[in-house]
């Protein structure tokens, strides 16, 4: 009977469950805000980012954004089309008189772009990376990007006044120093298409990928630039770089070389100071005071617990015993009875007349009712409990 | 030692440094400001090892009502001292001010005014003192922790002490020491006095109106220094509660009123607390002093979670009271503690004695006998009945052993266990 159970009645003493949670919603909704804000701005960042698949600049992609119709054109018209999934591949098959289309350079390491910077061969750098770009065409800066949409050649450079008006879409810019081709100026003049000579050969730049793409190559005159820009040689190498191997970039700088020291010396003195808050907020003013509380049980707890299982097991006639026992007891003293006679079988008659006698019903009726037999469903039991009462109310108002 | 958010915000403040001066010697420098802030301030900060701590105010307190404990801070030390201050006390002392800001100059003394209002029956200890003296600068704070000893007892209620004059009246009508002059019922004789219109013509005492010449009664009074021996149960059945509050507590209401009145009707009350051993016991306590003793004893007392030991209680009582007394036994009708404890004992108890059982009903039970409607309802009003049907068979089991029954809801336990007292002394039972 007796076991420890949640206290009762005490929301008077101190804050209920409910608030405590409130007080702390309203403490923390500033930090939960602005943690949901960053979420949604990163969303929404990672939304706007242009895609791009595996197979960008493929020449062996049929997709959308792949270059399998550029190299089956360049094919047709006679030109050798070698596709290289590496640097070595690619300087393998590179020499005098070829074009070496460098796609995806992002994939380049560090050691793939010095190889490359001394390939005998022509280059065509498409939208090449900084790196690229610093080790392959060290004259040519980065601009920025454009959006313009369409643009004419307006330089000296034969490929780009052959194919005239281009649809570049999105466009990276170049600027470039001394005497070079630039063609396709934006109106701060820097350049999308750019190319120099460097020792062997001439570096092409090309700030989009547009004109390369399945989807692109027919606007405009993307296909002639493509086509004067890559079958310029005999033959063509197509460099898609593979993801490099674990390691193979190994020799770069890691995170903790990138930091300026003084970086560093700040996170180790923001570790100090976040030590010495911890240290202040773990020091309490005085102990945590724990105490013996008494056990709370309810007297009432076994009563509650018959009632429960007389349910679960649909007792029923256990149920009706106890229901027509407690009226008999209270009817009894009405009628003028000792008290006795309420659990006496042989006074059963006795009762049922004197109960009959003060109420509107006859014997049978009260008969079954307090002295029935079980209920036999559960609406039944519900509507014995009615009659009892209607009983005794009878017989107490007669 | 403690140090302060200051000194967390003044090392946050410094990472900025390093970024201006890259270099270790930056770093050790922001180190060292740091750390001399913290010497300076440990060095300065007022001596918490100085202090001396006194107390005085209540050391008794009714349950409900709040007690007020002061703790006087003596500064023995050369400088003066600010400081915050926590008195600790358990939680269900309930002790304001939580914390209190301090600044006693050297070598004077001040006042730290508590007030204690406790949730619960018992002793509390108050647990430590803590002192934090912050320096000069914020940046740490000297703390120490000191016990200063005192335990404030938070004493039963009483509540039912408002049922004192009504039941005093009504026992001053017995005695006939009622302002009417209503001549006392009772057996024993109490004195002379002279005839008045009204007075009981069988009661003229013929001798002494033959000396005086004058017509002369007896009075009666009912019989004094009878001895009440109430037993309180702390065993397990006392701790179930009813509505909010124990069974004891209610128990210990009842008691207080009982010996409260019984004392001033001249009887002599004595008490005492049982489970498996004796927990308390209140034996040959003067009239004055008989309901401070109780309260004392009481306040103390928790419910032990044991079956109580029937026999062991009635061979206790028998060895304490040789006379005939009124037993008036404090515990709960459960039909299996009562069956196989105090029953078989019984004839034993009141071959001798007079024994008066006093249990707290739960109108919890009531409540379910009167549900309807749905199911869940009418089995728990089943079984409701099936309680008090139970509850009526063992007392009408224990009627037939001669015992006095009171059985009652919790806040009319007290007046009705005076009331049955108040008819045995009516009808010159004790």
């Amino acid at each position: 009977m007796v076991t420890a159970a949640p206290p009762r009645g005490e929301q008077s003493a101190g804050p209920s469950a409910r608030q405590v949670a409130g007080r702390r919603w309203r403490s923390a909704r500033g930090v939960v805000a602005a943690i949901l804000a960053m979420a949604v701005v990163a969303l929404i960042l990672a939304a706007l980012r242009p895609s791009t698949s595996a197979e960008a600049l493929d020449p062996e992609s049929p997709k959308q954004d792949g270059s399998r119709a550029l190299a089956e054109i360049l094919r047709q018209h006679g030109t050798r089309v070698t596709v290289a999934r590496n640097a070595g591949d690619a300087l393998g098959a590179a020499g005098p008189g070829t074009v070496m289309v460098v796609t995806r350079t992002e994939r380049l390491t560090e050691k793939d772009l010095q190889e490359l910077s001394g390939v005998r061969a022509d280059l065509l750098l498409v939208r090449p990376t900084s790196f690229a770009l610093d080790a392959l065409a060290p004259q040519v800066r980065r601009g920025g990007p454009t959006y313009e949409e369409k643009d004419s050649p307006d330089c000296s450079l034969q490929a780009a006044t052959l194919a005239g008006r281009v649809a570049f879409h999105e466009s990276e810019t170049y600027d470039v120093a001394g005497s070079a081709a630039a063609c396709y100026r934006t109106e701060y003049d820097a350049a999308r298409l750019v190319q120099v000579r460097n020792g062997t050969g001439t570096v092409t730049v090309l700030g989009s990928t547009a004109p390369l793409t399945n989807r692109r190559l027919t606007e405009e005159g993307n296909a002639a630039l493509a086509m004067n820009l890559a079958g310029a040689g005999t033959s063509v190498v197509w460099l898609v770089p593979d993801l490099p191997k674990e390691g193979a970039g190994a020799g770069q700088k890691s995170l903790g070389d990138l930091l300026p020291f003084g970086v560093k010396l700040l996170i180790l003195e923001l570790l100090v100071a976040v030590l010495l808050v911890a240290l202040w907020r773990a020091r309490r003013l005085g102990p945590v005071v724990a105490e013996a509380l008494p056990v709370v049980v309810r007297s009432a707890e076994t009563v509650e617990g018959r009632a429960r299982l007389y349910r679960a097991g649909r007792a029923r006639d256990r149920a009706s015993d106890a229901l027509r026992s407690g009226a008999r007891e209270r009817l009894v003293p009405l009628l003028g009875l000792p008290r006795s006679s309420a659990q006496d079988p042989s006074a059963a008659q006795e009762i049922v007349t004197a109960v009959a006698r003060r109420t509107a019903y006859d014997e049978t009726y009260v008969g079954a009712a307090l002295y029935g037999p079980e209920p036999l469903d559960d609406a039944g039991l519900i509507a014995l409990t009615d009659v009892l009462d209607d009983l005794e109310r009878q017989v107490r108002q007669s | 030692m403690a140090l302060t958010g200051r000194l967390g915000l003044l090392a946050l403040l410094g990472a900025i440094v390093p970024l201006f001066a890259p270099s270790w010697w930056t770093l050790f420098a922001v180190w060292g400001v740091l750390l001399l802030g913290v010497v300076i301030d440990l060095a300065l900060a007022g001596n918490v090892r100085a202090l001396r701590y006194h107390r005085s105010g209540d050391t008794n307190v009714r349950l409900g009502e709040t007690a007020k404990v002061s703790l006087i801070v003596e500064n023995l030390g050369r400088r003066r001292l600010k400081a915050r201050l926590r008195d600790v006390w358990p939680p269900s002392a309930g002790a304001t001010p939580r914390m209190v800001k301090i600044n006693v100059p050297a070598g004077e003394r001040r006042r730290v005014e508590m007030t204690l209002t406790p949730t619960r029956r018992g002793d509390r200890k108050a647990v430590t003192v803590v002192v934090r003296s912050v320096g000069p600068l914020g940046l740490a704070a000297r703390q120490l922790s000191r016990p200063a000893p005192w335990t404030v007892r938070a004493l039963p209620a009483f509540p039912s002490r408002r049922h004192l004059p009504a039941k005093l009246a009504r026992l001053r009508e017995l005695t006939g020491a009622h302002v009417a002059l209503i001549r006392g019922q009772g057996t024993e004789f109490d004195s002379l006095r002279e005839y008045v219109d009204g007075d009981d013509v069988r009661s003229i005492d013929w001798r002494a109106t033959a000396r005086r010449g004058d017509v002369v009664v007896r009075t009666w009074r009912p019989e004094r220094d009878r001895r009440i021996y109430m037993v309180l149960d702390t065993g397990r059945t006392s701790a179930g509660r009813v509505g909010d509050i124990p069974r004891l507590d209610c128990s210990m209401d009842a008691a207080l009123l009982l010996g409260a009145l019984a004392s001033r009707a001249g009887d002599r009350v004595d008490l005492l607390a049982y489970d498996r051993r004796v927990r308390t016991r209140v034996e040959g306590s003067s009239r004055t002093d008989l309901l401070p003793a109780m309260v004392h004893a009481m306040a103390p007392l928790e419910p032990e979670l044991l079956e109580c030991d029937a026999a062991g209680m009635v061979s206790t009582l028998m060895a304490r009271v040789r006379q005939r007394c009124l037993v008036v036994l404090l515990t709960e009708l459960n039909t299996a503690a009562i069956e196989e404890g105090l029953l078989p004992l019984l004839p034993q108890l009141t071959a001798r004695h007079l024994v008066m059982i006093a249990a707290v009903s739960d109108p919890r039970v009531g409540e379910m006998a009167e549900g309807r409607g749905d199911l869940a309802a009418v089995y728990d009003a089943a079984a409701a009945e099936r309680a008090r049907a139970e509850r009526r068979r063992l007392t009408a089991e224990l009627r037939g052993h001669g015992v006095e029954v009171v059985d009652a809801p919790p806040e009319e336990i007290a007046p009705a266990l005076a009331d049955a007292y108040l008819a045995l002394k009516a009808a010159g039972r004790l």
